[in-house]
């Protein structure tokens, strides 16, 4: 190339001009307006003529999706911080809320649909327009809804809550099918599961602002919590202010064990155990408090007295002594004593519990002894107690569902692995399809979801996905490349949360709902499209309509038909306030002792379980029939339950609200897990690896740090700064055993393979047992998350501010040598249980 | 008639053609159409006089498989995912913000003040920032077809104007990131499409930090010019 002077530039600029002329380049212009100068234009001072404007919306880093407030200068976004109106936040944003800036500008982002043109996993791609990229979707979808096969399209969602939720469902029931995946086994189902046996509904709270005690097992309150910011900051205060001691039951000297009044170290699956050992001491001292145990059914007999229930319990935990318990736990008896002593005396308590607790085997099972913890001590769904969470009730439009509406039966794992999947067995859909007797969907489409990442055995995930006479067509929405978009067919750049409509709905901490919306900071990135302007759009390629045209329609019409927000001003007053609560609500308490009118038509009591219940509403042919069948004895007449029959009263008591059929008593006495062959009340299950554990090997757990999300924030810079690398954490005698040191490379191996990391040696957990926190050992994601921007190996980072990484390690993954191994109740992966042995490298 | 006038904006349009040739080859993956262009021996001859030679580009494969292959090799080059080279300034010069890296930099926001207070802004269609190397350079093509017009009108102090913002624009933005980013393509081992066409870029943002120059002294120093 010569260098250009003004005469070979003329001829440049003449070819240019003809170029230009014959219209040959493309038509489309970066720029709109015209160049006026004369009229003044607008004009910006270089000092002071930035406008800051604060703008209401929500987060979405973890589940806990704070209200937050976004602060936007010339179109960037500068900063986020809590939402200062918020009674659920009170105003405080966390770590890894803050640095969601980083999601929006981080360079290695997914800005364009891609097409791949290599084979899986080759990195080869074409940009494409979203035009075409649509269309290829209808043409894989249309074909398989014309045919009455809508269930052979399957989409799996990570984190998808309310409005992006209901969005999805809405398209998906149009559509026609119900193949739809999600995430929760490999979060808590065990919980929730546990919880619905019980109480009929999900998701506790715990009642910090009035508690006066805090036992917690396995849960990170401090760092991780699933609704962390709200129900932090009030048990910070309650410890400060009011002297509210915490106690803390964990493998791991966690940051929240550390800001505890007092760690309890705990061998891993034995929270369950100490919690039994508890209730023996509580009910053997007579420390019990009997006024919650009308709503209580301990035994087969739905009538028991309050003494035959006491006697009851009793006997079933008589084996579960403090010293038993010290046997199995580590922990002394005299502390677990001590400990039920205070529990059962303060005025109030809570009773906490998460991943610690419940990703074992029979997770569940240690739920409901938790349950039954509180409940004899009256602190279930009592003021300063456990209680169950309100969120915000939002009405929205909905579109009808489609003729053929049905699903493939691969979301609940393989036959009889899990007694009650209701959150479903999701680390097992790939397997289960790979297996393929419950037949494989065509097209997978997943979304904020990286199934080969977050699940356990991901290699064999990886494998799945990348073979596709296994998956025929992957489609993938994602703003990051990642180990599992790498073998989609189709990437399609989602936005980031800072970008797009929702309301929300997440769980309050004082009991009063919050209704409060995300709306878009700033104009998407590059070709970034929201999934809910993707529906409707894909909805008529397809050839069907939704109720609502693009997701602002869908918020706008939920907020003007929602009670409360409609009346406080709807659309326009949550755009420029972000949050409502209704003023006059007292909180959530005592839901279960209100009276219901069983006057009602159809209305008859069953005798057997004192369940008023509407025979006419259950379908039931007369009420003759209804009486002979009996609640319990007919399918579906849960959902026509009325009321309790307690104490010569009609109250709501516990409602079935899941797919448990019970009374509406806590059923601590179970007919459901009877049935299945599995403990009908709260007991001790040994975990089968654990006890056939040789002497040499050790108990492997995961843990998750403050500044990240388990998969989605390893490309934040400012997170990855903090945090990037996971050793494993092993306790000085145990390490010593093995002649490993601090910071030496350790084995870490299975029958599933093998992981290198260092050793961190401390006394700050059990011996027996290693942990390794599972954010790390990315393979893509970015240059911060992996140390690589390129799937491929070399060429250099697009961001040159990666120069100014100064760590060099990016961790490891434990998900490999983790299986897939499920909770035989709720089908919840158990993290927690995994064995293997450790070495020096 | 050759007048001082004319001879601006005569070459106020040679640099607009320029500026927007270059916005289209950094825009979007080339069509098939604007190939065929380039082949024709007219276009091509003009090219060759340069050294500008994109000949061996067109042998051997047939214009639909040239079309894709460049689609995929701009889909490497300036999309990713992973490794690639951004078209955005705040990419390759925040230092001088004091900022880090970043898309929707601080210089994302100069570029945007400085096209929001000559009356342009983004269009809601193109997917890229304000700081897209396209957006930029048809900035400049703007600018310098406004300058034409002024000079036609023979209104001089507009133009001179014009002139002024044009190389202040050039000196807080074009000069200092678009050679250093043809280098960094060009050092990719990019198709020979974007090999010759990132040469041309480079060349034609040297030759224009001394074009600017010249032009406002030659507005100085002929009387004729003054506003």
């Amino acid at each position: 190339m010569s260098k250009l002077n003004r005469r070979n530039f003329m001829s440049l600029a003449g070819a240019s001009g003809a170029a230009l002329a014959a219209g040959v380049g493309t038509s489309k212009k970066a720029l709109a307006g015209n160049v006026t100068f004369e009229n003044g234009g607008r004009d910006f001072s270089p000092v002071t003529g930035k406008e800051r404007k604060a703008i209401p919306t929500a987060c979405w880093q973890c589940v806990t999706r704070d209200s937050m407030m976004g602060y936007v200068e010339d179109g960037r976004l500068k900063k986020l911080e809590g939402h200062p109106g918020s009674i659920r936040t009170l105003g405080k944003l966390c770590a890894k809320g803050q640095a969601g800036v980083n999601q929006v500008y981080f360079p290695d982002r997914i800005l364009h649909p891609l097409q791949r043109v290599g084979k899986r996993g080759e990195h080869k791609w074409k940009k494409i327009s979203w035009d075409a990229a649509l269309d290829l979707v209808a043409s894989k979808l249309k074909p398989l809804r014309d045919a009455g096969t809508p269930e052979l399209f399957m989409y799996q969602y990570g984190r998808h809550k309310a409005s992006q939720a209901a969005t999805m469902y809405d398209f998906m029931g149009a559509y026609g099918t119900k193949t739809i995946g999600n995430h929760t086994s490999v979060c808590e189902a065990a919980k929730w599961v546990g919880q619905e046996s019980l109480w009929g509904g999900m998701y506790d709270n715990w009642d910090y602002d009035k508690t006066d005690y805090v036992v917690n097992f396995g849960s990170n309150q401090f760092e991780t919590h699933t609704n962390h910011i709200p129900t932090s900051q009030r048990l910070i205060r309650a410890m400060v202010d009011r002297g509210v001691p915490l106690y803390t039951f964990d493998v791991r000297l966690s940051n929240t064990a550390a800001k505890s009044t007092e760690w309890v170290p705990i061998n891993p699956g034995n929270d369950g155990l100490v919690m039994l050992a508890m209730i023996n001491v509580i009910m053997n001292e007579g420390l019990f408090r009997e006024d919650h145990f009308k709503y209580m059914r301990v035994s087969a007999d739905h009538h028991a007295t309050t003494d035959q229930k006491i006697a009851a319990i009793k006997a079933e935990v008589a084996e579960f002594t403090p010293a038993f318990a010290e046997s199995r736990s580590g922990v002394p008896a005299a502390k677990i004593a001590e400990i039920a002593r205070g529990f059962a005396k303060a005025k109030s308590a809570c009773l906490v519990t998460y991943r610690g607790t419940v990703m074992h085997f029979h997770g569940a099972d240690q739920e409901r002894a938790a349950m039954l913890l509180a409940a004899i001590t009256n602190n279930l769904d009592t003021p300063g107690g456990r209680v169950m969470g309100v969120g915000a009730g939002w009405s929205a439009p909905s579109t009808p569902a489609a003729k053929i509406h049905k699903g493939l039966h691969i979301k609940d794992g393989f036959k009889g692995e899990a007694a009650f999947p209701t959150h479903h067995v999701s680390h097992q859909v790939g397997p289960v399809i790979k297996d393929g007797h419950a037949g494989r969907p065509k097209v997978y489409w997943w979304s904020c979801y990286n199934p080969a990442f977050i699940n356990g055995d991901n290699k064999e995930w990886s494998s799945i996905l990348q073979d596709e006479s296994i998956m025929p067509f992957l489609i993938t929405s994602t703003i990051t490349y990642d180990e599992s978009s790498q073998y989609a067919d189709l990437i399609l750049p989602d936005v980031t949360y800072l970008e797009r409509w929702d309301w929300e709905d997440m769980v309050s901490a004082n009991q009063i709902a919050e209704f409060y919306i995300r709306q878009p900071l700033i104009k998407p990135l590059g070709e970034a499209r929201c999934q809910g302007d993707v529906w409707p759009d894909l909805a008529k390629r397809i050839g069907f309509e939704l109720a609502w045209t693009d997701k602002k329609d869908f918020v706008r019409q939920s907020c003007e038909m929602t009670s409360g927000v409609k009346e406080a001003g709807g659309f326009d007053y949550m755009m420029k306030e972000g949050v409502w609560h209704d003023p006059n609500d007292k909180g959530n308490y005592g839901f279960y002792a209100k009276e219901v009118d069983v006057s009602g038509d159809g209305v008859i009591l069953d005798a057997k379980t004192g369940v008023y219940w509407n025979w006419k509403k259950a379908g039931v042919a007369s009420e003759a029939d209804a009486m002979s069948a009996g609640y319990l004895g007919t399918k579906g007449a849960k959902s026509s339950y009325v009321a309790q029959h307690i104490e010569g009263k009609a109250l709501s008591a516990y409602a079935p609200n899941t797919s448990f059929t019970k009374s509406g008593l806590l059923d601590f006495y179970s007919d459901n897990f009877k049935g299945k062959g599995l403990p009908a009340f709260p007991t001790f299950t040994p975990t089968p690896e654990h006890e056939a554990m040789a002497d040499d090997e050790l108990i492997m757990t995961t843990y998750k740090v403050a500044v990240h999300s388990h998969s989605r924030t390893t490309h934040c810079k400012w997170l990855a700064e903090i945090k990037h690398d996971n050793p494993g954490w092993i306790n000085s005698k145990t390490a010593a055993d093995r002649g490993i040191k601090d910071g030496d490379a350790i084995k870490v191996h299975n029958g599933l393979g093998e992981i290198t990391t260092t050793a961190y040696v401390t006394e700050g957990i059990v011996p027996g047992v290693i942990a390794i926190s599972h954010h790390f050992g990315r393979q893509h994601s970015g240059i911060y998350g992996s140390g690589k921007s390129n799937p491929i190996d070399g060429g250099a980072s697009p961001d040159p501010d990666a120069k100014n990484m100064n760590w060099k390690k990016h961790g490891v993954h434990p998900n490999a040598i983790i299986p897939n191994s499920s909770d035989p109740i709720s089908g919840t992966q158990r993290w927690m249980d995994t064995v293997v042995r450790v070495e020096k490298a | 008639m050759a007048t001082p006038r004319n001879d601006m904006k005569e070459m106020a349009i040679a640099r607009a053609n320029v500026y927007g040739l270059l916005a289209d080859v950094f825009r979007e993956e080339p069509s098939e159409s604007f190939l065929l262009k380039l082949a024709e021996p007219e276009f091509s001859g003009i090219l060759n006089a340069l050294d500008f030679s994109l000949d061996d580009m067109f042998s051997n494969i047939s214009h639909s498989q040239l079309t894709e292959g460049l689609a995929l090799e701009f889909t490497r080059l300036f999309i990713g995912p992973g490794s690639h080279i951004s078209p955005h300034e705040s990419m390759h010069t925040q230092a001088r913000f004091g900022e880090p890296n970043s898309l929707w930099g601080a210089s994302t926001v100069e570029v945007k003040k400085f096209m929001e207070a000559a009356g342009l802004k983004v269009d809601d269609s193109f997917s890229g920032m304000p700081d897209h190397i396209t957006a930029e350079l048809e900035f400049m093509q703007q600018l310098l077809l406004e300058e034409a017009k002024a000079w036609t009108k023979e209104d001089n102090g507009i133009g001179i104007n014009i002139q002024n913002i044009e190389k202040r624009f050039y000196d807080e933005h074009l000069s200092q990131w678009i050679v250093n980013f043809c280098d960094k393509v060009i050092a990719a081992g990019p198709h020979p499409f974007y090999k010759q066409f990132s040469e041309v870029t480079k060349a034609f943002i040297e030759f224009e930090k001394e074009t600017l120059q010249d032009l406002l002294d030659e507005v100085s120093e002929d009387g004729r010019l003054s506003a």
